[in-house]
């Protein structure tokens, strides 16, 4: 009985409806509420707070769903001369392949499902990976591929796919424009994007973002020290890649091809839920953007100072020998640690998505030749100039 | 002379590359954009995000003002560890109109509580969107030769532009209710007809029909 549970969860598709049911698009429904609200707040409004279900209103968080009941209600009105089958194509071409990236990402740690209420012994784990403790572990990433990273620049480019066939299908100047510019922006921020990650990649020597995510830069300190996370040792690579995934977002200030103020953008001409697609793509990439951004430079699921058998102050667990080196370890059942660590993992990316929002509503919006002059001019040299000093480094002192 | 006029100009204005000869003011100006060595994106970003930041963590953390403090535009950011919010909550909140705002009309009342309005046909006249129907009658009284059987405004068509009231020759029309025109769900509620008019209607402050006493001298107006 216990067998056909874990190997149910243990089955990717199950693994992907927890991570996109139970994270993703609960998370980027309710970013849909709090960028209107967060928003307010910065300009000293006070944004949607009215929504609600007989009496319960919750700061207007329901907005959310009454923006999903409107958009599934309204008229799904497809105007005369749009290429049909590509224009009802586009959404779902924005839609999948963020919802495939998310694939690569590690959203929690590893369980042994026969140590839940037991701790973790990280010696035995180390010397004994085999035994019945460890035994039918869960991995709480959809495919841990040696390719990760790349993948996922292959995957989400065909995103832009999306906007392009929008903005064709569209039979309308704006929308061709802005699909245009959307594959236009590409060319800006694309280049810069792969290479600012190549500093992590010299850095770590893999490109699997759970291995990224568990590095430590130091023998001396537990992966889930916060020192040992990746945005202490390659800060120009973590603003780099931060700029170049706004502009991957399509948000303000790299708004370029939705370009509310003159175009409209490439869904100028959809309407309803289909829109409403394209809507959600949006926020589901700010969300995805949070969860690179946390597992590669913020330690992925780790909680700071806990380790797999507790909170460990001060000390660390040996690489070679794997024994607890002083310190004082507060242990806690496995279960314990691994709601912590997931919640952890969800905590950073909420508070990294609030960030984006930060962003997106506090600088003006640039001109495509801006974004060009950004792209090639400041973000290009400037991470090619980061792994130089990253490989560099990596020769002279380690 | 107000100082304004005098201060000096607080540039040089742009450089000028050419003058027209023909007319000297046609001129081709050098424009001035900050360069790339002045632009710097990222302490740019930092100054703009500090600010963001605190008037979020101010609007976050901190109570809301009074609604009274609220309803007042402009007002001076309270001192006593208040938020900076300045939305009023419409239904439940209200600024208060200024005193001549345009609001819902009504029919102002005679002494004995009959409309004061005699069917002169000014206001429909005078109306730019056509949204008064007055259907005259006689009147009971002799010296009062008509009054409207029917005097109906369309709310949904009236640009609250106040003419009719401006063209009123005995005061019998006003927009001083300081009420908007109700939402409605179908369009035919949306006009206001002689009853309602009147129901809102107070009594007049001017002379009935050149009999009695001055209001000037005697009355002390009624209060809305
Ligand atoms: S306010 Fe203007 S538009 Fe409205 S009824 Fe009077 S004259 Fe007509
Ligand atoms: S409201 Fe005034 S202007 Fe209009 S018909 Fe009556 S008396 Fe004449």
């Amino acid at each position: 009985m216990l067998d056909i549970l874990i190997a149910i969860i243990d089955f990717p598709a199950t693994k992907w409806l927890l991570l996109i049911m139970g994270l993703v698009m609960p998370l980027a429904s309710i970013l849909t509420w709090m960028e209107r609200r967060q928003s307010a707040m910065m300009q000293d409004r006070l944004g949607p707070n009215r929504a609600n279900i007989g009496p319960i209103k919750l700061k207007g968080i329901l907005h959310f769903i009454a923006d999903a009941v409107k958009m599934i209600f309204k008229e799904d009105f497809i105007p005369a001369n749009v290429h049909k089958g590509l224009f009802a194509l586009a959404p779902v071409l924005a839609l999948a392949p963020v919802l495939i990236a998310f694939a690569i990402i590690p959203f929690g740690p590893t369980i042994y499902p026969h140590s839940l209420t037991s701790t973790i012994d990280t010696y035995a784990l180390a010397t004994a990976p085999g035994s019945y403790a460890f035994a039918d572990s869960i991995r709480l990433q959809i495919f841990s591929i040696d390719f990760g990273l790349i993948f996922y620049f292959a995957v989400l480019t065909l995103a832009n796919y999306g906007g392009t066939i929008a903005g064709w299908a569209s039979y309308n100047k704006w929308a061709l424009l802005g699909g245009l510019r959307s594959s236009s922006q590409m060319m800006s921020y694309e280049v810069a994007m792969g290479l600012a990650l190549m500093g992590v990649f010299l850095w770590t020597g893999t490109l699997e973002p759970g291995a990224i995510a568990l590095h430590g830069a130091s023998a001396t300190m537990s992966p889930s020290n916060p020192l040992n996370w990746m945005w202490l040792w390659q800060p120009v690579g973590l603003v780099l890649f931060f700029t170049a995934a706004i502009a991957e977002t399509k948000r303000a200030p790299f708004d370029i091809p939705e370009g509310e103020p003159e175009i409209i953008g490439y869904f100028v001409e959809y309407s309803g839920i289909r829109w409403g697609m394209f809507f959600l793509a949006e926020f589901i990439e700010i969300v995805f953007v949070s969860a690179v951004i946390a597992t590669i430079f913020f330690g992925g699921w780790q909680l700071p100072f806990l380790d797999a058998d507790g909170f460990r102050i001060g000390g660390y667990i040996d690489q070679v020998t794997h024994m607890s080196v002083g310190g004082t370890v507060l242990h806690l059942p496995h279960l314990v640690v691994v709601l912590l660590q997931a919640g952890a993992f969800a905590g950073k990316v909420v508070l990294l998505s609030m960030f984006q929002l930060f962003i997106r509503w506090t600088l003006p919006h640039m001109r495509a030749d801006q974004l060009m002059n950004l792209g090639w001019k400041w973000l290009l040299p400037l991470t090619l100039a980061n792994i130089m000093v990253t490989a560099l480094i990596r020769l002279l002192f380690l | 002379m107000s100082s304004h006029q005098e201060a000096a100009p607080s540039h040089d204005g742009p450089k000028v590359l050419a003058v027209s000869e023909r007319s000297p003011r046609v001129r081709s100006i050098a424009v001035v954009r900050p360069g790339e060595p002045d632009v710097n994106y990222l302490a740019a970003t930092a100054k703009g995000l500090a600010i963001t930041l605190k008037h979020f963590a101010r609007n976050f953390f901190l109570p809301m003002k009074s609604a009274d403090e609220r309803a007042k535009p402009g007002a001076p950011v309270d001192e006593t560890w208040k938020n900076e919010i300045e939305t009023v909550q419409y239904p439940e909140e209200k600024v208060t109109y200024p005193e001549r705002f345009r609001g819902l009309h009504r029919l102002m009342l005679r002494d004995d509580g009959a409309v004061r309005c005699v069917a002169c046909m000014c206001c429909p006249t005078a109306c730019p969107a056509h949204c008064i129907t007055i259907v005259p009658e006689e009147s009971d009284s002799l010296r009062i030769e008509k009054r409207p059987a029917i005097f109906e405004i369309d709310e949904l068509r009236c640009i609250a532009c106040g003419l009719c009231v401006e063209a009123c020759p005995c005061d019998a029309i006003r927009m001083d209710t300081g009420e908007h025109a109700k939402p409605v769900e179908d369009r035919a509620r949306s006009i206001e007809t002689k009853e309602t008019m009147m129901a809102r209607g107070i009594q007049s402050v001017a002379t009935q029909g050149g009999e009695g006493p001055n209001w000037r001298e005697t009355a002390t107006p009624p209060s809305k």
